[in-house]
């Protein structure tokens, strides 16, 4: 485990905004041994996280989301999170999975934030709200999870080519690639 | 949401290209996937080059030229011209490291290197500059660093030139670029066209996704498929994990071959070779030296890593500036480089090209804000200035260490006069927009409104908070972490390209430099490249 990080965490605690029970949250993240599953079909991301960054992607993406995906619009955005997930070496990769594994814990999100009993109880005002603490936030750990979070949510949605009209880009030009002659 | 679909690109297609990699390997090229060779396989060669970026490439070519077995190692997959069809999803995942979404340690800066064979090469923006007089005399001078004066540099500099196809650009540049040229004239900033390593170059803007028609010269067009036709092997999806070192010499390479997914298969392969050239890059290169446990008495490995740290300034147009296409980077500036060596840094302005992916990142943020500024995408400027760092003792640049599994983790924490110099050049940049008629600029801070006019942006800018991961630092220049001098508290490679401390090992890589470049750096690195293998060549041949 990344201790800067687990420190940086752990600071949520002592700056007074919920008593803790840090005991317990500390024996979720560091029993490394009972990690969750990855959700079916996803190489990186679990349950949990897929609640957590589907209930963010409104928040983030406001009228941009679900948009000319429509209700393939979730699956497409969490498989392409996962596939830069996949991609992410030992440093941003962990950093990235403690903050999620802080988000499926609800005692330590609740220091953080977020005190809805599950991702899947929060509205849009509510991810909003907590992004923007985040955003604004004293602590260097929540804004760099704050930047982490719309960088990854809006380049896996606006590189999907069916949301170029929503930028206005009308997309590149069509490459026919030519068999080799040998 | 207003779909915009009535507008079709200014090149509709792009059909008949061959496919000089594809083409190779059917006419009987020695390429190899390290997945398909066998665990424990041992190959030899005369010497190995790990790394086929701008380093590697320039280096295999002159080697094999030479007459000597050259075996070239690359981490990442093998991607060629058929591949690239400008699409920014499929170039982030196949081509660049961690899906371009490396970052420092702190999470503040987002790096963009390469990660394919012919390295950062392949997805970088073609602009290409001699390695600036006051730079070459800075490195002579602090880094006691021989034989690199300007003159003596300047004939490798003309012969990658040459090579590469390297000239001022001559097309009128795009919209995006015109903004820099046109504020900077209205302003009395000098400026100038950008030379470029292109031919026959289509000017569709997609230098960053692989050029999709072979124009780019990157040394996956070039070098690299000269040393393929004198014999020369490569293999890919394999990862040099350590040098395999013993007292004063390298033995060899252990390196492990990887899947599509980038993960290991299980299988090691060894690689034997008298001579060894890392040209791994300023993270890379550190981190395999670190591995490998190589000897580095005075502690300089991965340190003095420069970023050329990034700072964003979006402006809004009433007219359509269509950021998407033309070459990226056609016009620059520096004025502001050169008032002072050391002190306050130095930057280059340059214009950014905006496609929707990066755009979104870029503009950092979230909700009906970032919203209503990717939605106005058709109408968007970016600027962009590469900030010099590592000429002043406030400016030490990142250290590289190694996270648990083995891979770099670049400590580069944006301090006072890194922040310093991104103010100054945000209201550079922002007089720029306004001068070239801008209705609105907004620099890449989170706090930052779109403001309307230079009084408010100068007041809005000074006014900034200066908070970590607040504001878009990008970078897309890694120069040194292996510092090339005579001077042993600050160096690790000798004046040569050789290692100090190793008989056999060569940095022939963008490692080398003492600080940043000032310059976007490929032709740095060609020019470096060219002489320390002709260098070597040289030394192979005598002690053959």
């Amino acid at each position: 485990m990344i201790e800067t990080s687990r420190r940086g965490f752990l600071q949520l605690g002592a700056t007074g905004t919920a008593a803790l029970a840090i005991g317990s949250g500390l024996a979720t993240l560091t029993g490394c041994s009972k990690k969750p599953a990855t959700a079916q079909g996803y190489k990186v991301l679990r349950e949990g996280d897929l609640l957590f960054l589907g209930a963010l992607a409104p928040a983030v993406l406001v009228k941009a989301y679900p948009g000319p995906l429509g209700l393939d619009a979730r699956e497409r955005l969490l498989k392409q999170l996962d596939s830069i997930l996949n991609t992410l070496q030992g440093h941003a990769r962990g950093e990235l999975l403690m903050m999620f594994d802080l988000m499926n814990s609800a005692p330590l999100r609740l220091a953080t934030g977020a005190p809805w009993g599950s991702w899947s109880e929060a509205s849009v005002k509510d991810a909003d709200d907590f992004l923007n603490s985040w955003k604004h936030s004293s602590l260097q750990i929540k804004r760099m999870g704050y930047a982490g979070l719309c960088k990854l949510i809006s380049i896996s949605w606006y590189t999907q080519p069916e949301n170029f009209p929503t930028t206005g880009y009308p997309g590149p030009p069509v490459k026919i690639p030519t068999p080799v002659s040998a | 949401m207003q779909p915009k679909t009535n507008r079709t690109p200014p090149i509709p297609m792009v059909a008949g290209i061959p496919d000089p990699i594809l083409e190779g390997i059917a006419g009987g090229w020695n390429v190899e996937d390290a997945a398909d060779l066998n665990d424990g396989q041992i190959l030899e060669a005369d010497v190995v080059i790990i790394g086929t970026g701008a380093g590697g490439g320039t280096t295999a070519e002159i080697l094999a030229e030479a007459g000597f077995k050259v075996l070239m190692l690359e981490e990442g997959p093998l991607k060629s011209t058929n591949d690239f069809k400008m699409d920014e999803r499929e170039a982030y995942h196949d081509l660049y490291q961690e899906s371009a979404g490396r970052m420092s340690k702190d999470g503040s800066m987002s790096i963009l290197q390469g990660r394919c064979v012919g390295g950062t090469t392949v997805i970088n923006w073609t602009s290409s500059f001699h390695t600036p007089e006051e730079t070459l005399g800075y490195w002579a001078e602090e880094f006691k660093l021989k034989g690199s004066s300007k003159e003596e540099m300047t004939p490798w500099f003309e012969r990658m030139e040459k090579r590469l196809n390297i000239s001022d650009w001559a097309v009128p540049p795009n919209e995006n670029n015109a903004v820099l040229s046109r504020g900077a004239e209205k302003l009395g900033l000098d400026w100038k066209v950008i030379p470029r390593n292109v031919a026959g170059c289509w000017n569709l803007g997609y230098c960053g996704t692989g050029c999709p028609t072979n124009a780019k010269q990157s040394m996956l067009v070039t070098t690299i498929p000269g040393a393929l036709n004198k014999d020369s092997a490569l293999v890919y999806s394999a990862r040099a994990e350590r040098l395999i070192i013993e007292g004063k010499k390298v033995l060899g390479v252990e390196v492990t071959a990887l899947n599509s997914d980038y993960k290991p298969t299980g299988k090691t392969i060894i690689v034997k070779a008298p001579h060894v050239v890392m040209s791994c890059g300023g993270i890379n290169g550190p981190a395999l030296l670190l591995r490998s446990k190589a000897p580095d008495p005075k502690k300089r490995v991965g340190k003095r890593t420069f970023l050329h740290p990034v700072s964003f300034s979006f402006a809004e147009f009433d007219h359509l500036i269509d950021p998407y296409y033309g070459a990226p980077q056609s016009i620059y500036s520096d004025h502001y480089q050169w008032k002072n060596v050391t002190g306050p840094a130095g930057f280059k302005m340059e214009a950014a090209p905006l496609h929707p992916g990066l755009t979104s990142v870029l503009l950092l943020g979230h909700g009906a804000a970032h919203y209503d500024a990717i939605t106005k995408l058709p109408n968007i400027n970016a600027l962009l200035s590469l900030v010099r760092d590592g000429f002043d003792p406030e400016s030490p640049g990142a250290s590289i260490e190694l996270a648990d599994d083995g891979s770099p983790i670049v400590d580069y924490p944006i301090n006072d006069y890194i922040w310093e110099a991104f103010q100054r050049s945000l209201t550079t940049m922002a007089e720029v927009q306004f001068a070239a008629g801008a209705k609105k600029v907004r620099p890449a801070h989170v706090d930052a409104p779109w403001y309307e006019n230079i009084h408010e942006a100068k007041d809005g800018i000074k006014n900034l908070e200066f908070r970590s991961n607040a504001f878009t630092a990008g970078s897309a220049h890694v120069m040194g972490g292996l510092s090339m001098g005579e001077d042993l508290e600050k160096c690790v490679v000798d004046s040569n390209g050789k290692y100090h401390y190793l008989d056999n090992l060569f940095v022939i890589d963008g490692s080398i430099f003492p600080t940043s470049i000032g310059a976007n750096p490929q032709l740095s690195v060609y020019g470096f490249a060219c002489k320390l293998a002709n260098q070597l060549a040289a030394k192979m041949k005598a002690s053959a």
